[in-house]
């Protein structure tokens, strides 16, 4: 029976390893889309060797993993050359290498580096193509030939100098495949040709890396139906909030009409930053630090409204009270009359509730039973009746979205999403003005939000999110 | 499925029992229910109901709402109870109008029923007035007003407007029901208890012969098995009578028994329309408050979340351990050199080529009576062995944008522990003159502060100042 161990092996591993401080570990940060990989000017950030693996439901497809830069390849080498081997044998020297050395913090790096190699992953050999080459890689790139593993060079754009020429034909000599990478700019498709590149390491990884394309697709559609569904919910809410204050003098003081207006204004906000929050989380972006500009409410009359309630109904509500208890009142006496009052006793019962009830429902209110007031008075705002706002809304989301879904998780520098004035026109066109104002006017509504209404509306966001995120 | 499922669904929601992982777990091991949401709602609430504090506020509602709906069933039929006595009230001096009777057991409820119609097609509008026509609607809200602990509890919980309005509808359709059965039961209890003597009047013009069709019309249902049940033209015509004159017929005394047989008409009328077609509402109700319970369970804040956990595959590329990371200090190292000087006991270069050593002290006017590549290709030997043959002070070159590996450190040490001086130069690429940038030089120095090697010391300037300086040297 196979081992747990030989189990895992089936499925691939690649250990990215490199000179210190050429951009390992952003690159593994955006092949795992993972931003709390730290990444740092300063040489040795990182020490020990991090796995990162794709998995689906717990099971891997493959595994990546960020390493230490070497520090003292030409001991190591040496070492080895010691070690008068045929070509068969000389990945055994390297793991008697590790195994003489495990406990000797001089190759800590080394050992961190060498071990996922040695335990059956590919090699991916970074360099920086923004630098010189430099002869003294030569010893980095003899140490992995002699691991045996299948290997490829990624020649990484830190800066704009370009010396990828020089790279490749010295890289060319030891690696069978080079290829140039760019993390800090990287796409879907990018991602995607490296993976494909990767898989061409080894033919038995063909299939899992395959499925591994197949399920980053996936992802990213999980990804942006995830964000869709965030953004409808809110504009959904935010059209849609009313926010009370109530009141218990005769008449509203402007200082509690400008708190309503306050309230109202942070809670938007509070949604917006809310929603923003999590579809970073989605994104994996959790770590982005970001500058923009408030939700603002420039040009938009917001008007708060005084409202009442007596016994929890509103003055409509009290009214249809009146007019139906006064009518059942008036039948009642037309009952007892044998209809001989001709049923007038229940149009004049409805017409004495439906008045009472309307011009007494002030008075009502004010009136206190067992120590408690009957009716309470409050300010309302809500909902937005402004038509522009759920498209100033949606266009903030829709933005921020773009650039979360755009940017690689190797960033780490603050994020300015200032929005410029031409993308309003660039996800807004008339047809989905027309398609998206009809959701809106039912947010507005207040009416009872199918779930299947909430879903075309969602399905709209994800094809305009879509179309910007390809663009 | 019942409004409990949807209370205790909205709790645990809100609750947030499960991480993402559980709630795939709980697909992956229910994987019969894939693409049936409302089923995996379901079985998701029962899995994680003893969570929810007790006693549950599912509870809690379902029994207030079942207090409220007993209390004015029991309301509506005394109500029903009362109206037939009401309507059939006889005192022997005239006879009691079938017309009455007709408007509350027949017209009444088809007219009911028909807003009923109306108010399920726009169930789905907060603002229904026609809901808000339903004692049920108003009368809940007033109970609601009473103090009590049940009213509090159930303050916070926000029925979704579709639920609602259907949790009113069901219910008006039941309390409409009994005040029937009160109604048929007052008719039933008359018939026996009293002899009554049926007729009708109306002002309109409408001969015994237009009313006998009417009323035909309106026996359709049952005119068939029971034809005893549906006045004959005869009885309609002598039981007409005009309150005129404050006499009856003679006519109508003549044949005062059979102006009773009216009860069977008006009880068949009372059964088929005002309870039967009501029934048929109330189950058809049951539906639509079934279906909206469904629906509603869709709209819930954080469904479409937890159903999109359950169903969809976590995809997952992050590390599955934290990272280990060394964090250097700033360094701040005290042995600078400004200016160089114009020899030293030898230049060296850490993987700089002999013959760019050669250019590189040229361009800076420095004399050295050697000249040597260090690091790179060479052997740890070799290197030895230039450590071995050097001595004084000497200028060791470093690429500035390499950072200083251990490698570098070692061959220092070594260096050091033979020479009296070393000054660490770092320069730029020849594409850029050799220029540096501060964030090179600062990670060397960080490096070279982390030593703290009395004999090392760094030369701390760009370029464009190291040319400056072989031009001083020049004049």
């Amino acid at each position: 029976m196979p081992s747990r161990r030989e189990v895992d092996f089936v499925y691939p591993k690649f250990a990215v390893v490199g000179h210190p401080n050429k951009g390992k570990s952003s690159i593994v940060s955006a092949l795992a889309l993972d931003d709390s990989v730290q990444i740092s000017d300063t040489p040795g950030t990182t020490t020990k060797k991090r796995s990162f693996p794709l998995t689906v439901d717990g099971k891997v497809l493959y595994e990546l993993f960020d390493t230490p830069g070497f520090q003292r390849a030409r001991k190591v080498l040496a070492w080895l050359e010691k070690h008068d081997v045929p070509a068969n044998k000389k990945h055994e020297v390297v793991q008697a290498f590790i195994d003489t050395h495990k406990e000797d913090k001089r190759f800590n790096d080394e050992i961190e580096l060498l071990e996922p190699i040695m335990d059956g992953a590919g090699i991916i050999y970074v360099v920086d193509g923004s630098q010189p080459y430099g002869e003294e890689y030569e010893t980095e790139m003899e140490i992995l030939r002699w691991t045996g593993q299948p290997s490829m060079a990624l020649i990484n754009h830190i800066d704009e100098t370009d010396y990828s020429e020089e790279w490749k034909r010295a890289l060319e000599h030891y690696f069978k495949m080079v290829r140039t990478f760019n993390p800090m700019q990287t796409n879907f498709e990018q991602h995607r040709s490296i993976l494909e590149s990767m898989a061409q390491l080894k033919e038995e990884w063909i299939a899992p890396l395959k499925a591994s394309i197949k399920l980053f697709k996936q992802y990213q559609e999980q990804m942006l139906e995830r964000s869709a569904s965030l953004i409808a919910r809110l504009v959904y809410e935010s059209v849609s909030t009313v926010v009370k204050l109530p009141f218990y003098t005769h008449k509203v003081s402007e200082e509690e009409r400008e708190k309503i207006e306050s309230n109202y204004k942070d809670r938007l906000r509070e949604l917006e930053v809310t929603t923003q929050k999590h579809i970073e989380k989605i994104w994996n972006h959790d770590h982005l630090q970001k500058e923009e500009k408030v939700l603002t409410f420039e040009g938009m009359d917001l008007f708060s409204e005084e409202t009442a309630s007596v016994f929890g109904l509103t003055r409509k509500e009290l009214l249809i009270t009146g007019v139906t208890s006064g009518a059942v009142t008036g039948a009642g006496i037309d009952l007892l009359f044998a209809g001989h009052t001709l049923l007038l006793g229940g149009a004049i019962g409805a017409l004495v509730g439906g008045t009472g009830a309307y011009f007494g429902f002030n008075e009502l209110s004010e009136v206190k039973v067992l120590g408690q007031t009957m009716g309470k008075r409050y300010l309302e705002m809500g909902p937005m009746e402004n038509r522009n706002f759920p498209y100033i809304l949606l266009g903030r989301a829709m933005y921020h979205t773009m650039k979360v879904a755009q940017t690689s998780h190797a960033k780490r520098e603050v994020f300015d999403i200032e929005m410029d004035q031409t993308f309003k026109e660039k996800w807004l066109d008339d047809t989905s003005r027309k398609s998206l104002e009809k959701y809106h006017k039912k947010f507005r509504s207040g009416s009872a939000l199918k779930a299947e209404e909430l879903k075309e509306y969602e399905a709209i966001i994800k094809r305009i999110l879509k179309h910007l995120i390809d663009a | 499925m019942n409004i409990k499922s949807y209370v205790n669904l909205y709790e645990l929601l809100a609750l947030n029992p499960s991480t993402r992982e559980e709630n795939r777990a709980f697909g992956l091991t229910h994987v019969m229910l894939k693409n049936k949401p409302i089923e995996q709602l379901l079985a998701w609430v029962e899995k994680h109901q003893g969570r929810l504090k007790k006693p549950l506020l599912s509870d809690t509602f379902s029994s207030y709402l079942y207090r409220v709906t007993f209390t004015l069933v029991v309301i509506a039929f005394v109500l029903g109870l009362v109206s037939g006595v009401a309507l059939l009230s006889y005192h022997g001096h005239e006879p009691v109008n079938v017309i009455y009777f007709m408007a509350v057991a027949v017209f009444l409820p088809l007219l009911t029923m028909l807003l009923t119609f109306f108010a399920m097609l726009r169930a789905s509008s907060a603002e229904n007035v026609l809901i808000h026509l339903s004692p049920a609607f108003w009368m809940e809200k007033i109970l609601g007003f009473l103090p009590g602990k049940v009213q509090e509890q159930i303050k916070g919980l926000k029925i979704n407007p579709l639920l609602a309005n259907w949790i009113i509808i069901k219910r008006s359709q039941i309390i409409v029901l009994f005040f029937s059965l009160g109604l048929l039961l007052a008719l039933l209890g008359v018939i026996v208890t009293k002899d009554i003597a049926f007729a009708w009047s109306t002002t309109l013009h409408i001969s015994p012969e237009v009313f006998h069709g009417f009323l035909h019309t309106i026996a359709f249902p049952w005119r068939e098995f029971a034809p005893s049940a549906v006045p004959s033209l005869e009885l309609i015509e002598q039981s007409q009578y005009f309150r005129l004159g404050d006499k009856l017929d003679e006519e109508m005394i003549a044949h005062a028994s059979q102006l009773g047989e009216w009860w069977k008409f008006l009880a068949c009328s009372t059964l088929f329309y005002a309870i039967f077609l009501r029934f048929w509402i109330f189950i058809f109700a049951a539906f639509g408050f079934s279906s909206a319970i469904k629906k509603s369970l869709l709209t819930l804040k954080g469904t479409s979340k937890l159903l999109r956990e359950i169903n969809e595959p976590i995809i997952s590329t992050h590390a599955n351990k934290s990272e280990k990371v060394f964090v250097s200090g700033e360094g701040n190292y005290s042995q600078i050199v400004n200016t160089l000087d114009a020899s030293y006991d030898g230049i060296q270069g850490w993987a700089i080529p002999y013959d760019e050593l050669l250019v590189l002290g040229e361009w800076l006017k420095i004399i050295a009576p050697v000249h040597y590549e260090v690091g790179g290709s060479n052997s740890l030997e070799e290197d030895t062995e230039i450590v071995f043959k050097s001595h004084g002070e000497i200028l060791l070159f470093v690429k500035a944008w390499e950072p200083p590996t251990m490698d570098f450190v070692d061959y220092l040490n070594e260096l050091t522990a033979k020479v009296d001086k070393v000054i660490v130069v770092p320069i730029g690429t020849v594409e850029n003159h050799y220029d540096t940038t501060d964030k090179e030089i600062d990670v060397w120095e960080n490096k070279l502060s982390m030593l703290g090697d009395r004999k090392v010391w760094l030369k701390r300037s760009s370029a464009k100042a190291l040319s400056g300086e072989a031009q001083n040297a020049e004049s």
